[in-house]
């Protein structure tokens, strides 16, 4: 009860505030102004300009109109393209695909997106590309405004059935992420906990930044200073995200496949976490039964396995290893125990249709911990690699071939990155580890991509190497190799606990019954394994593989105001919910059993969804007239409240929330139509010094604003003009730069990433795709960007920074890129002239003609054109 | 200046037009702070991967007595290591002796800078929010745990300019192995203009500063070629301007460039220390392989700071698992070749600078991220700790032979005067006539400082 009164005094409180603040009011749509204008947005425009005693500026000319609305609306030049009708135009390039590559990058710079984590290691994020498709697409095929952010809160819950509304949750897991912080160090050490809170932190600012236009991340210490957002409220809204965590997520591109594979997950999931349902569904009959059946395969499967003839075993390290053979057909190895070491093995096989070999790693009490590794204290072993080759008996060795490996399955390896295909990678920087069932039995099936064998018998030579940490080396083991049955045989060895419970002389009830449970698991898991391999997006999600500190959450985590924002003072524990100071929305969440995870994202998507929600609509709005005119009706998108700046025509913001909404349905395309139509838009940019002295930052829109181009539109254009830009949609991210290694760009041992713009060929195929593709290192911005304000996914970005400096000079004047493409252009465009009509869309003067053709006859048609790709004519458009 | 420039510098940075001309590089680079400043420039030492306090500056004789004991501080309090399992007390490897009239206890690891302790004030209790590199480096850098903020030498940049205009303002020297933890974030300028970001000078290469010169293969640009293309594109942008009046982007653009050729023609001098005495260059150090790399940055960073940078930043280590200050395996193996190459040319340049009269409104700061605890890991080495570390200053405005703050018995914690990093960047901004409370920019939704919402300036370390 006290609670449900605290929230109507917080309603009451909220709404006194809400009232005052422009933002905060209901949506309520304007009357147009009364006016010749057909274009309520000129309606609008004139009235304010008329008040004030200003007038509009004459509408620009066809060549210059044409240049603004191809870089707004696709991000190219024009070209050499200069008659065209305006309307068929702008209808053209709604239509183009190039329109959804260049709003997608807008809508990144909100998402804060990149290719790595950023923080002291940056590592690579190889699958973040499939949510920027995806952005691309939703601008491409209109996504309606409501889909647009219920997909990119809680696609997954709200659309299950839709893969790409997994691929949406790209969004919440796009900006940076401490993977030193969250992942590699103590798990209760203060600097984890504060890494999780940032974490949820990042959420809740991005998406209430980039779909509310507010600053709640500002109560994160104290309640917000300006804006009706309690701390509690704060809080709550982390409580939203309380569940998940920024990781790979599989999705299928097939919608049939993508659901058979969610069904199997969700069982399997059910059986893993011991769901009431499933252990009641398994009763002591049917456990006897899978217990039986197990015992049955298990003794035909032994029978598939015959041993190894070793004819000669040594070590890398010589006589300091010694192999001992043991009388159940094992070798226990002893002596030194060096750093590293490769086991070589030659053995005889008569069989001809060798279909796998099989590794036993045994328990020793003569080991450190039991073995079955030579590590002390543990008994680990780091196994980095199987390795095999063969030849018939009757030939040479030098004619042994490799043995290729598709699957290698063990009995238990540690986590996703240290298990049994790290073995057969051909990569000696990674392992399988045991780690940390020590002083067990551990085994390793690597099933052959070609049945083996020869007439006159086969040798095998084997090489087993273990090159991980230190002394991590196999201390006895067994080999074997099956034939025949391949389906019995390619069945992955029994997990641990299972076959303990198998072996076990009288089982319990309770034991028989958690034996089904895990062969449930485990069937589960290979009807998964056998769905052809999912594709990755890196998202948010409650279900991975643990890996050292960072584990998922299984129930949502309880949630706590921090007084003063301080990790360890725990105020009140919060349920999850949403802000109080919408109008004409309840503050609470409505969800069904908010212990499952994804209903509170669920819950909250439908809210900043709302129709009624006042802010959603404002902040859309404004947020497309700021990259239509270089500035939005209010100069801060991502911040409505008291400290962002008050809009300039708020009537006017106000009836197209309305108009967006209700009329174009949440068409972004229709939209961006009403706004490129209107005389507002199509004015010259005019100087009026009487406009100016009364509104200097052109906030009445007496003209249109000259703006520079972007870091990626000048690319482009260089590229388009070279004749040169791939245009080529979505995929992987193409690396514009060198670099020394393909997946995380970090030699080994810890280095630092090797990254070099400046020497990358600029003619390499993968320069020539528009900017959007390319790979953004947060910590190695490519400088040629950075000089050109494009951001590096370290903070979000709204408003990109228009920064004129000799750093871009030197830029535009230096780098190899652009000197490239000077030289590309010149040879493709016949003179001056050319030059000047592709580049600037216009003839040259007389003057500039005689000037530019002696300059050209003396230095050279490549650095005349230079000098245009930096001239402020073409820096900015008009 | 005739506008107040508090208004000035607390302005939006995202604002059309209206905001163009401070943008450029040198803008504002009239040295007008709020008021009458001890120091005009800075250098920062920077020494990546976390110095190890008790085994340099911070003498700990319990730790010998303790040695080889398990860590209890008593109290029940809880003993944490980031990265690893607390191992036992280990005591210094090193001996320590008293030096100057100050009596500062030194590690016989620093035999140059020992001979300087008068000239130098410590912070004996700094403390770091955390106990990783990444967000601990931030912190150092740019005051913040997170990734995006302006770097101090940014904030400096955008406050002051540089002393020349021929010179960029901010000029960072990383390690010729490689850049620090965070990359070149650790030199960003974040949310303000891209000219205020560190310019990076990789003093061992070739070409030292990206985009400074066309690539060699474009045979085709010539001196010539270059001279009189800029003389043509001065004139089509006047034109372009004269016809579209009331934009002052436009002239700073034309302007951008006219100070890009000034640049590029002041640079070679700059770095070429063929123009240094042989003996300049031995004291340094450049004469030995252990010290070459640390002491040819020292010695260009003077070079620079006389030339008008207003705060140059030099690496010692980079990012990786050694060749830094980051001693886990151990402490006396790893520990002295990183000093070694460190503290002459440390000296070197305290000395340079004295005799050139520099030192006088030049502010020199050793930093660190975070220091190393005083139980062991792997045997000998040392974990990451922010409970306790040390920072030094010397030269404009310090009181020469202070040390204020003191940690516990065994250089776990701060127990006296603990500081951390806003108080150390309040302190350095104030030095140079800058109030740190008033010196922001508005960015999403908030008017951001250097100093977050914190810092008080160090009054016990200033004369």
């Amino acid at each position: 009860m006290s609670r449900f009164v605290g929230i109507l005094i917080l309603c009451l409180v909220a709404s006194v505030s809400a009232s005052e603040h422009w933002s905060l009011r209901p949506l309520q749509r304007p009357p147009v102004p009364e006016s010749d204008a057909t274009n309520p947005i000129d309606a609008f425009v004139r009235a304010k300009l008329k008040s004030e005693g200003l007038k509009p500026s004459p509408p620009a000319d066809h060549s210059t109109l044409i240049r603004r609305l191809c870089y707004n609306l696709i991000g190219l030049s024009p070209g050499e393209l200069t008659r065209h009708n305006y309307s068929d135009l702008v209808e053209h390039l709604l239509a183009s695909p190039r329109y959804g590559e260049h709003w997608a990058r807008h809508w990144l710079d909100v998402a804060n997106y990149a290719d790595t984590h950023g923080n002291d290691h940056d590592f690579a994020r190889p699958n973040a590309w499939p949510y920027r498709d995806w952005v691309v697409q939703a601008f491409n095929n209109d996504k309606p405004y409501t889909r647009f952010i219920q997909e990119q809160v809680a696609g997954d819950v709200l659309f299950p059935d839709d893969p790409q509304a997994v691929v949406a949750l790209g969004f919440l897991a796009a900006g940076p992420w401490d993977e030193t912080l969250m992942v590699g160090i103590n798990k209760d050490s203060v600097d984890h906990r504060i890494a999780q809170n940032l974490d949820r932190d990042e959420y809740v600012a991005t998406v209430m930044g980039a779909f509310q236009g507010l600053t709640v991340q500002c109560a994160r210490c104290h309640d917000h200073k300006f804006d009706p957002v309690t701390q509690k409220e704060y809080y709550q809204l982390q409580a939203v995200f309380s569940g998940i965590d920024r990781i790979d997520r599989t999705y299928d591109q097939d919608p049939t496949l993508h659901r058979k594979r969610r069904s199997l997950e969700a069982r399997l999931k059910a059986v893993k976490n011991r769901d009431p349902k499933v252990v009641a569904s398994m009763n002591l009959e049917s456990s006897r039964r899978v217990a039986d059946r197990l015992k049955k395969q298990q003794i035909e499967r032994a029978k598939l396995w015959h041993p190894l003839k070793i004819i000669s075993i040594t070590s890398a390290k010589g006589a300091k290893t010694k192999f001992g053979r043991q009388a159940d057909g094992s070798w226990l190895v002893t002596g030194e125990v060096p750093h590293q070491d490769t086991y070589i093995l030659t053995a005889q096989v008569a069989a001809q249709d060798v279909q796998a070999l099989r590794f036993e790693g045994l328990p020793d009490k003569s080991m450190p911990g039991g073995g079955p590794g030579r590590y002390h204290p543990s008994g680990n072993f780091h196994f980095t690699e199987f390795q095999a080759a063969a030849h018939p008996s009757t030939g040479p060795t030098s004619g042994a071939e490799p043995i290729k490996f598709v699957r290698a399955t063990v009995s238990h390896g540690d986590g996703p990155n240290q298990s049994g295909p790290h073995a057969i990678d051909g990569n000696t920087g990674t392992h399988w580890s045991v780690h940390p069932h020590y002083g067990k039995q551990h085994n390793a099936v690597f099933e052959l991509e070609q049945p083996l064998g020869h007439a006159g018998g086969t040798t095998l030579i084997i090489r087993m190497m273990f090159n991980g940490h230190e002394r991590h080396l196999a201390g006895r083991f067994r080999l074997s190799y099956c034939t025949g049955n391949l389906p019995v045989a390619q069945r992955p060895p029994l997990p641990f606990a299972l076959s303990e419970l198998l072996n076990k002389p009288g089982q319990t009830a309770a034991e028989l019954r958690e034996l089904a449970l895990l062969q449930m698991e485990r069937e589960l898991q290979s009807q998964l394994d056998a769905l052809p391999d999912p594709q990755l997006v890196y998202a948010v999600h409650n279900d991975f593989e643990k890996d050292r500190a960072f584990s998922p959450a299984n129930k949502p985590r309880p949630i706590h105001v921090l007084i003063r924002g301080e990790i360890d003072k725990h105020g009140e524990l919060v349920e999850p919910g949403t802000l109080s100071c919408v109008p004409e929305l309840a503050g609470e969440l409505e969800i069904d059993n908010p212990e499952i995870e994804g209903n509170r994202r669920a819950a909250l998507a439908r809210w900043l969804s709302h129709r009624n929600n006042a802010l959603t609509w404002r902040t859309i709005v404004n947020r497309v007239w700021h990259y239509h005119f270089g500035q939005g009706l209010s100069p801060t998108p991502n911040d409505l409240g008291k400290m962002g700046g008050t809009p300039s025509h708020p009537d006017l913001l106000d009836w197209l929330a309305v108009w967006f909404r209700d009329e174009a349905k949440g068409s972004l395309k229709q939209l961006h139509r009403l706004i490129v139509t209107s005389d507002t838009y199509r004015q010259i940019v005019a100087h009026s010094p009487i406009a100016a002295d009364k509104d200097p930052d052109n906030r009445l829109l007496w003209r249109m604003n000259r703006v520079r181009l972007t870091g990626e539109q000048m690319r482009d254009s260089l590229l388009q003009f070279a004749g040169r830009l791939d245009l080529t949609m979505g995929g992987p991210t193409v690396y514009q730069f060198r670099h020394k290694e393909e997946r995380t760009f970090q030699p080994s041992g810890g280095q630092p990433a090797f990254i070099d713009y400046t020497n990358f060929d600029p003619d390499d195929p993968a320069n020539h795709r528009r900017s959007l593709y390319r790979f953004i290192f947060r910590t190695l911005p490519d400088p040629l960007m950075k000089a050109m304000d494009v951001p590096e996914g370290e903070q979000c970005m709204p408003v990109r920074t228009v920064s004129t400096t000799s750093v871009q000079a030197f830029a535009l004047l230096n780098n190899p890129f652009v000197i490239r493409m000077s030289e590309h252009i010149a040879e493709r465009v016949d003179g001056i002239s050319a030059a000047f009509r592709l580049i600037l869309q216009r003839e040259p003067t007389s003057s500039e003609l005689a000037k530019f053709k002696e300059y050209a006859t003396k230095h050279g048609l490549a650095n005349a054109v230079h000098l245009l790709l930096n001239s402020n004519e073409f820096i900015y458009v008009d | 200046m005739s506008i107040d420039r508090r208004n000035f510098l607390s302005q939006t940075a995202t604002g059309i037009g209206g905001i163009a001309a401070m943008n450029l590089l040198n803008a504002g680079a009239t040295g007008a702070p709020s008021f009458r400043p001890k120091a005009k420039r800075v250098i920062q030492l920077f020494m990546n991967g976390g110095a190890s306090q008790m085994d340099l500056f911070d003498y700990k004789p319990r730790l010998a007595e303790l040695d080889g004991k398990k860590f209890d501080p008593g109290e029940g309090q809880h003993v944490e290591a980031s990265a690893s399992v607390p191992g036992n007390v280990m005591k210094s490897p090193f001996s320590f002796a008293q030096h100057g009239q100050c009596g500062r206890w030194m590690s016989d690891q620093l035999p140059h800078l020992s001979k300087h302790v008068d000239e130098m004030a410590f912070l004996m209790a700094m403390t770091s929010k955390s106990n990783v590199h990444g967000p601990a480096a931030y912190l150092q850098t740019s005051g913040f745990f997170l990734p995006g903020f302006p770097s101090a030498g940014s904030w400096i940049s955008y406050a002051l300019g540089s002393l020349s205009e021929n010179v960029p303002a901010f000029v960072a020297l990383p390690d010729d192995r490689g850049l620090p933890y965070n990359g070149r974030s650790a030199f960003t300028s974040g949310f303000l203009p891209a000219n205020h970001e560190g310019t990076v000078v990789h003093a061992d290469k070739p070409r030292p500063i990206t985009h400074l010169e066309p690539p060699e293969t474009a045979k085709h640009i010539t001196r010539e070629s270059r001279a009189e293309g800029l003389s043509l594109l001065n004139d089509f942008n006047a034109t372009h301007a004269a016809q579209r009046p009331g934009d002052s982007r436009l002239n700073a653009r034309i302007e951008s460039y006219q100070l890009a050729a000034r640049l590029q023609l002041a640079a070679p001098e700059l770095l070429d220390l063929s123009r240094e005495s042989a003996v300049t260059k031995n004291k340094y150090g450049l004469d030995h392989p252990d010290t070459e790399n640390f002491g040819r940055r020292c010695l260009l960073a003077r070079r620079m700071i006389e030339r008008g940078v207003r705060f140059v930043q030099v690496w010692s280590g980079y990012g990786g698992a050694r060749n830094n200050w980051d001693n886990h395996a151990s402490i006396p193996k790893e520990l002295p070749p990183i000093t070694r190459g460190m503290d002459q040319p440390t000296a070197a340049l305290l000395t340079d600078l004295k005799q050139r009269g520099l030192l006088e409104d030049t502010l020199l700061v050793w930093t660190t991220e975070f220091g190393r605890m005083p139980f062991s890991q792997n045997n000998v080495g040392r974990d990451h700790n922010g409970g306790t570390f040390v920072n030094w200053f010397a030269g404009a405005g310090i009181r020469k032979g202070a040390a204020f703050g003191q940690s516990d018995e065994w250089s776990w914690k701060a127990v006296k005067d603990a500081t951390n990093t806003y108080d150390f960047h309040a302190t350095i901004l104030h030095l140079l006539g800058l109030d740190h409370e008033q010196l922001s920019v508005r960015h999403g939704g908030i008017d951001r400082r250097l100093t977050d919402v914190h810092g008080h300036i160090l009054h016990d370390i200033l004369s």
